[in-house]
Parts: structure tokens; sequence; C-alpha cells
């Protein structure tokens, strides 16, 4: 049997998008959770659950009742009210329904456009897919308590506007999906970055890649949802050759693509053909053609590196910023030689591929001292373990 | 839950004869707008406000009370009018406040009531 830990953060979207679902309350969602969990070790010690999801679900249902109980309670402000009747839900708690799937709900709720828009990544990463404040903080490069903050607000809004918990109707989907694609698109950055997905992130690729997928069967006739849901599983695909057999990340370009999933690429493929046919292009698109074009190393054996630089070249006119910066700068340096990639990176950044592009570049230029220099900056940063394994070889390479 | 929807406007966009038109049409969408609310049971009250020339705002300050003539703040756009509904969610008095016939640069705030 896996760890109780590990099963609680494999149960935790699931359960608490249901929870937040049926009482529409985020925090109540969190909380009761929360109470589940740390009724559950001692009990589990003890005798280890069949479905620990199922138990987790059971248990925080009866908590979020008994708390919701207690807040009406004090609420109506009468002493020694009397124990409330047994409630329909509480009747179904008996059997053994099953969890229903509140995720894509909850991600509408959590990106409504009513919230602020540099929330809403936050949040749905919090609610949805359980990452603790702490690692957000850090993947949005903000102090704790700020994102805690942010968090606390935009929960607060929800709650107190009226922010309603369901899916929009159609005529609302233009506006509410493009914060919905975001979200998304950030979550799976996030998952993106740990290639051995051994951080809180573990599990969050599949939930986006299921999510995208869902997404796009919902709104077919949305190319950049087709897209994103190609960009996903063109990106998933090469998830077994990312890491070599020490744990180490593997760059895209020296992969062994005998370990690609060829199943996940034809069906990137047939989504992204199929976004294509619209004839309105957007950064999802080409994001997803450039994962595309690193995968077309399998009919030709080289990576078209100049037409990935013209891809970036476009995606730096539709979505500037220090990211797609980072990458183009990478791609120049492969198309044009570690000289040319290196006038291309932006400003120095407290960034971690930054600073691992910059130490890649500078070695192949040959600059070993900066290099060097650059390598340390980076493993300053606390990579997750299989990018910290393949920066420490490039440091003891250059060291010795 | 009941939302109130703020209505704010530029001052002097109703004006003058080229004003006076358009405060014809805007009413007559005001009138469809507030029917539809009536009939689908959302509308609680609501009304269009006097220019902010008469107003008078009371600012307690130290204690004491002084009067001033004008709105509380001098502002490109004013509250120029409100309604009060009682509707399910937020996407339901946003549809609504989306509705409110507003001259170009009006804006319309959607606050839900407080309950106690």
């Amino acid at each position: 049997m896996i760890g109780a830990g590990e099963a609680m953060a494999a149960a935790q979207p699931r359960v608490v998008a249901a929870l937040a679902a049926r009482f529409r309350d985020l925090d109540l969602a969190e909380e009761a959770f929360a109470e589940a969990c740390a009724a559950a070790l001692p009990v589990w010690r003890a005798e280890p659950p069949r479905d620990a999801t199922a138990w987790l679900w059971r248990a925080a249902f009866r908590k979020a009742l008994d708390m919701r109980r207690r807040e009406q309670t004090r609420r109506s402000a009468v002493l020694d009210a009397p124990a409330p009747e047994p409630t329909p839900e509480d009747e179904l708690m008996a059997l053994d329904e099953p969890i229903p799937d509140e995720r894509l709900r909850l991600i509408f709720v959590c990106c409504h456009p009513a919230i602020a828009p540099e929330s809403r990544a936050a949040l749905t990463l919090k609610v949805v897919c359980g990452l603790s404040t702490e690692r957000l903080a850090r993947a949005f490069l903000m102090a704790e308590p700020a994102m805690l903050q942010r968090i606390t607000r935009a929960k607060r809004k929800i709650r107190d506007a009226g922010v309603p918990f369901e899916v929009p109707g159609r005529a609302a989907w233009p506006e509410r999906l493009s914060a919905v694609l975001a979200t998304l698109e950030i979550a799976y950055a996030q998952a993106y970055e740990d290639a051995a997905l051994a951080g809180e992130t573990a599990g969050f690729a599949d939930e986006v890649l299921r999510l995208s997928g869902l997404l796009a069967e919902l709104t077919p006739d949305e190319p950049e949802v087709l897209a994103l849901a190609a960009l996903v599983r063109y990106a998933e695909a090469r998830r077994p050759a990312r890491l070599d057999d020490h744990g180490a990340m593997v760059p895209i370009g020296r992969q062994d693509m005998s370990q690609w999933r060829r199943p996940m690429i034809y069906e990137g493929l047939e989504l992204l053909n199929r976004a294509a046919s619209f004839g309105r292009t957007g950064p999802c698109q080409l994001l997803a053609a450039i994962h595309g074009a690193h995968l077309s190393r399998l009919e030709t054996g080289t990576t078209p590196w100049p037409a990935i630089v013209d891809l970036y070249d476009t995606l730096v006119l539709l979505r500037p910023g220090p990211v797609t910066a980072v990458n183009r700068a990478v791609a120049v340096g492969e198309a044009q030689g570690p000289e040319a990639g290196l006038a291309a990176l932006p400003p120095p950044m407290d960034w971690l591929p930054w600073h691992a592009a910059r130490a890649h570049l500078l070695e192949q230029a040959g600059h070993v001292p900066e290099a060097l220099e650059a390598l340390r900056a980076a493993l300053a940063m606390e990579p997750p373990p299989a990018e910290r394994l393949f920066l420490q070889r490039a440091a003891e390479r250059l060291a010795g | 839950m009941q939302y109130m929807l703020l209505i704010y406007e530029p001052e002097g966009v109703f004006e003058g004869e080229a004003g006076k038109a358009r405060l014809m049409d805007v009413v007559g969408k005001h009138m469809a707008l507030a029917k539809e609310m009536r009939e689908a049971g959302a509308m609680q009250s609501g009304s269009g406000l006097q220019p902010v020339t008469t107003a008078t705002t009371i600012i307690t300050n130290g204690g004491s009370q002084t009067l001033h003539d004008g709105p509380f703040a001098e502002t490109r756009e004013q509250l120029g009018g409100y309604y009060l509904i009682d509707v399910a969610d937020l996407d339901t008095a946003l549809a609504y406040a989306r509705r409110i016939p507003v001259v170009d640069g009006g804006k319309v705030e959607v606050r839900p009531l407080a309950t106690y």
C-alpha cells in the first residue's frame, strides 16, 4: 500500500472539488478535507482503508456538514439550540455513492472574471490541484504572506459576492475560457518544470492532461482549447524520456526517441490539426507547434532549430515576456550559435530557467568560469531533483 | 442574493437638446429592463437620481458635522441611478447589469448587500 500522505495528496483535488461544489464554499471544503486527513491518520495506522479516496470523501463530507451546522447555530445566536434534523444529505452519506467529479466546475469558479486575473491561477492551483501556499509563492515569485493574502481575498470575493458554482452557459464561454486556458497553462508549466514529478506538482500533469482533454471535448470549436490539449499531450508524450537511468533531466534535443509515447503524439497531432483548421492562430497553437517541431525529429532525425526560432519570433509578438524570451534564446543558441543565444537572453532575473539557460549557453561558448557561476546561481534556487542532478553534473564536468 | 447595481455616468451627458434626446432613448431602455426584471421577480427597487448639483453631503470629522454643497467626491463619473435586485447569484446580477443602458464611458458597479 502507498503511504498515507501520498494517498491523501492523490485524493485531494477530487474530494475538495466535490465538497466545494456541494457546499458552495471553498474554505469549508479545504478545512473539512484537512480535518478528515487528521482523523484518518490514527484510524489508517490500525487498519489501512480499502479505498483511501472514498474514505476521505465520506469523512470530509461529515466534517463539512458538522462545520456548516455549527456555523448556522452560531449565526442564529440561539443558546441550547436543538440538534438539527438529519438532512437528505446525511441519508445520502449512508450510501456508498461515487464521488462526483466537480473539478471542471470548480475551475470555472476559480477562473471567474469577477476574480482579479492575477489571483485566478493561484486560486485554481490551490483549490483544484492542492498546491501549498508556499509552493505557489515560489512559483509566482511572491512572498508567502502576499500569496496567502491574494488567495484569501479571492476566496472571500467568491463567497461574499455570490459567484455561482456552475459551469457557465455557452454564451459566456468566450469570456470565461481565456481565463481558464491561462490557468491550465500555468498549472501545466508548473508540472512540466519538474521532470521527475517529485515535488508537490506530482499528479498535476495527469490532472491537466485530463482537464484539457475534457475542455477540448466540451468546446470543440475553440482552437486555443484544442491547442492546449495538444500541447499537453505533446509534452507528456516525452515524459518517460525526460529522465536518464540515474534520474537526471535529459534536455529535449538529446532524449531517447524510442521512449516517446507515440499514441499520445498522434492524439496531440490530431488535436492540433483540428485547431489549425479554424485559421485563427494563437499562443497555445504556437507553443504546441514548437513542441511538434521537436517531435518531428522522430521522422527526420534532426531538430529543426531555425523553424523553432521562427515560431518563437511570432510567439514573442503574441506573448511577450521573460518566459518566451528565455526559451527563444535557447533556440537561437542552437540555430545560430551560443553567442547569439547569449545576446538574445533577457536582462538578469531571479528565475531558475534563466540561470540554467545562461549556464548552458556560456558552456557552449567556452566561457567556463562564468558558466560555473551561472550553474551555482541555478543550484541555489532549489531546483527539483531531476533538474538538480542535471545541473550538478554540468557543474562537475566544468569543474573537473 | 440581493445586489445593488450602481450606475455611474459622466455628468452633463443628458443636458442640452442632444442630451434630452439621449435621455428619452435611455429612459425607454430602462423601462423595458425594469419591466423584465419585475416579471422575473428580480426587481426590488430602482430609480434615477437628480444631478449632483442637488447633492448635499454631511461630513463627520472629529465629532462634529459639517454640511457640504455637492457630492462626497468630485469625479468625472457620478452616481446617477441604481437598481436593487434579488437574484440567484453574481452571474445573474451581472447579466442584468450588463444590459443597463449607459452612455459611452459609463460604469455599472455590482455590489452584494451585506447580510447580518
